[in-house]
């Protein structure tokens, strides 16, 4: 009897001082659970396991080949910071490390995925990210319970505030000074293991008209390019439908000169205007969609047939008018300007009822469609901040940073609808000289 | 229960975009716009409808045809309203309106009183109140529309932009809109006048694409002198010297030429860059005067004669020259509408309903009478500033 329970004791030191000090690793951990065993031990941890003992040590031994920091694909730069997350969640939080380096900077780690068991880790600056938020994203993240998260999207279908809006409420970018940037200003990321693409709450309609080169370039033309992506956004989203409306219901507010023009490009012309416009916007559609799936040498064929047959020789045979590729174009390329691609998608939609409203009423189903979205807009709300903040509700001291952005000394607090604490920025005298 | 209320909002979302069935939606190859409108009466007492209507294809091409840029329609009916939708039986489209240009009124009816023929271009929502109004003068409204004219393919534009440009810079005519026109057929106290259009040449040369083929087109169209109205019936014209006057008074002169001979021998000519006229009503003893002060500021032309424009004088007297040639047209105005026509063709009654409204009230059923009694006082300020690039004229040393 003395011998077993003093056999059980010394297996029970030896075990004591293997994890304290003999395994010279770092993340030991203790396994009591046969299913959690299971769990590290396919997940690529070494277990110890010693006889007569009722707990398991686990080693964090995880490796594997990945694909390395490289440049960003889907959102690339003039000036600034070219390097992109990768699919591994541990290069992802280094990445962030590197930028901020502040003690307060937190990475709580989750799995989600009862087959994937997909490591997660929530990021935010602790003392700066605000609570409610925070406790909201814990919350909504562990109520998820799915066999399998294989990127980021998913998390996001589960999270985001409105799900039948076109809009999207959560931002995401792979680039970890965007991130970075997002963090400081007390948002909170979440990083999916197995996917460059972080999330970011809370996300308002504004952040996606903002590129983080705004930030990198000097003010001016900072503010500059973001004005000309609001005029973009309109152009996108109202072009073929104006076109359509001022075409088909008020050619009394078209110039003379350009009515005739455009009348005498509509001469033989087969089908409606609207028909004209939906069935090139589709085309474009569709060129695009090509555009991205096809492997990259066949991708020239694709312009060669999408920029000649189907725009000159269209206009050749009189299927469409010059002024309706010209349309289609302009809005294509506008819609192409939104640094945020899951915004530019949303617009894309968009027009097309736009264009059904602009083909039955004219102007008045355009400026009804008009009303409707800002109505949708202004009720939508992300993480608890109203979508359209600050422009609605009207916030004054952050108009700083939304249409036009002011120079780095001027940019003195973070915006507070995103939090309350830890406000302050730049010390008004680092200007001085 | 709430996919009933959606399913409700849905279907009644859906029957208003299909019962809408796209009203008022017409595509721009269904339109014949048209650009000039000609009424006149014919003889059977019927409205004569003409209406010109451009040919896009033609106009903005990169392969012209032999096709004319603008076609013509004609037709009658009991109402204007009725000739325009007979024209349907001529024309494959329907006429479009909003950008009409060019109001063109034949003599008979211009004879006759136009106030009843304008209502339908008052009150249909197509017209865009931006169109001039003009009179047919010695010629018949299809003719005068039926001349294709050199330089603008458009003839509407060619005679809207030749109205336009007379009076920015002769002011010898000026282009009035129907809004204005109404207002002062409308208004006891001032009669309209409207500008002339006429045909130079052969109206029927003018038809032909030949007209426009050659350098010096045969058959041009011109914007002519204004013609005097009583309420709504032209009663005559006024000269070119008188419509320049008539301009001067009602402030509508922008820029025009003052000339003259000067005392030995040549011209001058004075280039009048900028005038301002006010006119005001006066009372002694309960009769009305009026008196109208213009001044004017212009710049040497062209000059002829040995005048030295170093000299202070010299122009001081140029200013008193040109006073008085200004005014000799002012007066030439007044003159004609008070004898010739028996018109207050100025304005002058509004400014005395203005001024006096109970003495108003005893003229206003007979005022043109009392316009011809009417004493005017004219009073011309003119200042030339600027000599041109040379102080002497160009002359040979004997």
């Amino acid at each position: 009897m003395l011998e077993v329970s003093e056999k059980r004791h010394f297996t029970h030191h030896l075990y004591e001082s293997i994890k304290e000090a003999n395994l010279p690793i770092g993340e030991m951990s203790e396994v009591e659970d046969k299913q959690d065993l299971l769990k590290k031990l396919l997940s690529g941890e070494t277990i110890l396991l010693l006889d007569k003992q009722t707990k398991a040590l686990s080693a964090s031994t995880k490796g594997w080949r990945d694909r390395g920091v490289q440049e960003t694909t889907s959102e690339s730069v003039i000036r600034g910071p070219k390097e992109a997350f990768t699919e591994t969640i541990r290069t992802n939080t280094a990445l962030l490390r590197r930028k901020i380096k502040d003690p307060n900077l937190r990475v709580e780690a989750k799995t989600i995925g009862r087959k994937t068991c997909t490591d997660i880790a929530v990021v935010y600056l602790e003392g700066t990210a605000e609570k409610e938020v925070l406790d909201q994203v814990k919350e909504r993240l562990n109520q998820i319970d799915i066999d399998a998260v294989l990127e980021s999207g998913y998390i996001e279908e589960f999270i985001q505030d409105a799900q039948y809006s076109p809009f999207p409420t959560v931002y995401n970018s792979e680039k970890p000074d965007a991130i970075a940037g997002g963090i400081l200003e007390g948002r909170v990321a979440i990083l999916i293991d197995g996917t460059p693409n972080v999330l970011l709450v809370p996300a308002l309609f504004v952040n996606f008209m903002q590129s983080s080169e705004d930030y990198y370039q000097r003010a001016d033309i900072g503010t500059l390019v973001r004005l000309l992506r609001l005029f973009c956004f309109s152009v996108a989203l109202f072009m073929p439908s104006l076109y359509i409306a001022f075409t088909t219901f008020h050619q009394e507010m078209i110039p003379p000169p350009l009515l005739i023009s455009l009348a005498s490009q509509r001469e033989g012309v087969p089908f409606p205007a609207f028909v004209e416009a939906l069935m090139m916007e589709l085309t474009f559609e569709v060129l695009r969609e090509a555009g991205v799936r096809l492997p990259k040498p066949v991708g020239s064929a694709v312009s060669i047939v999408g920029a000649l047959v189907l725009g000159q020789s269209a206009v050749q045979a009189g299927l469409v008018s010059p002024a309706m590729v010209i349309v289609v174009a302009i809005t294509a390329i506008s819609s192409f300007v939104f640094p945020a691609y899951n915004m530019a998608i949303s617009i894309r939609i968009l027009r097309f009822p736009l264009m059904i409203l602009a083909a039955t009423f004219g102007l008045f189903g355009i400026i009804l469609g008009m009303i409707a979205m800002v109505f949708h807009l202004c009720s939508l709300q992300s993480f608890g901040k109203p979508y359209m903040a600050p422009l609605a509700p009207m916030i004054g001291k952050d108009q700083k940073d939304v249409l036009i952005r002011l120079p780095h000394w001027g940019l003195l607090s973070r915006p507070s609808f995103f939090t309350k604490s830890d406000q302050k920025r730049v010390d008004s005298k680092s200007k001085e000289r | 229960m709430y996919m009933n209320i959606y399913l409700k909002a849905i279907t009644l979302a859906v029957c208003l975009l299909l019962l809408a069935g796209c009203w008022n939606s017409k595509e721009l190859d269904d339109l014949g716009i048209v650009v000039a409108v000609g009424i006149d009466k014919t003889e059977d007492d019927q409205f004569l409808l003409v209406t010109q209507v451009i040919n896009p294809s033609e106009i903005a091409t990169d392969a012209p045809t032999t096709r004319p840029p603008v076609s013509i329609y004609e037709t009658t009916g009991d109402s204007i309203f009725e000739a325009f939708r007979n024209m349907t039986e001529k024309s494959p489209r329907k006429m479009y309106l909003s950008q009409l240009r060019v109001l063109v009124i034949g003599n008979r009816l211009a004879e006759e009183g136009i106030l009843p023929s304008l209502d339908i271009f008052y009150r249909d929502h197509e017209f865009r109140t931006a169109f001039f109004v003009t009179i047919a003068k010695d010629t018949g409204v299809k003719d005068l529309l039926k001349v294709l004219t050199p330089y603008e393919k458009i003839p509407a534009n060619k005679l809207m932009h030749s109205m336009e440009s007379v009076q920015k810079s002769l002011g010898s005519s000026k282009g009035i809109v129907i809004d204005e026109l109404i207002a002062q057929i409308l208004s006891k106290g001032q009669n309209p006048v409207l500008p002339g259009l006429l045909i130079e040449g052969d109206a029927e040369i003018g038809t032909a694409i030949e007209n426009i083929e050659k350098i010096d087109a045969p058959t041009q169209l011109r914007v002519d002198h204004l013609a005097v109205m009583k309420e709504d019936r032209v009663i005559g014209w006024l000269t070119p010297d008188e419509s320049k006057g008539l301009n001067y008074i009602t402030g509508d002169m922008e820029s025009t030429t003052v000339s003259y001979p000067c005392d030995s021998e040549g011209l001058v000519s004075v280039e009048v860059l900028r005038t301002d006229s006010s006119s005001k009503a006066k009372f002694e003893d309960r009769t009305p005067s009026i008196s109208i002060e213009l001044d004017l500021e212009g710049n040497v032309g062209e000059l002829n004669c040995p005048i030295d424009l170093t000299k202070a004088e010299s122009i001081e007297t140029i200013n008193g020259d040109v006073e008085k040639k200004v005014k000799q047209k002012m007066e030439a105005a007044i003159k004609a509408a008070q004898e010739d026509f028996g018109s207050d063709i100025f304005g002058f009654g509004s400014l005395i309903q203005r001024k006096n409204p109970d003495y108003w009230k005893t003229v206003e059923k007979d005022w043109n009478s009392h316009f011809k009694e009417l004493k005017v006082e004219i009073q011309v300020k003119a200042q030339i500033r600027r000599k041109g690039n040379s102080t002497q004229p160009i002359t040979i040393e004997e």
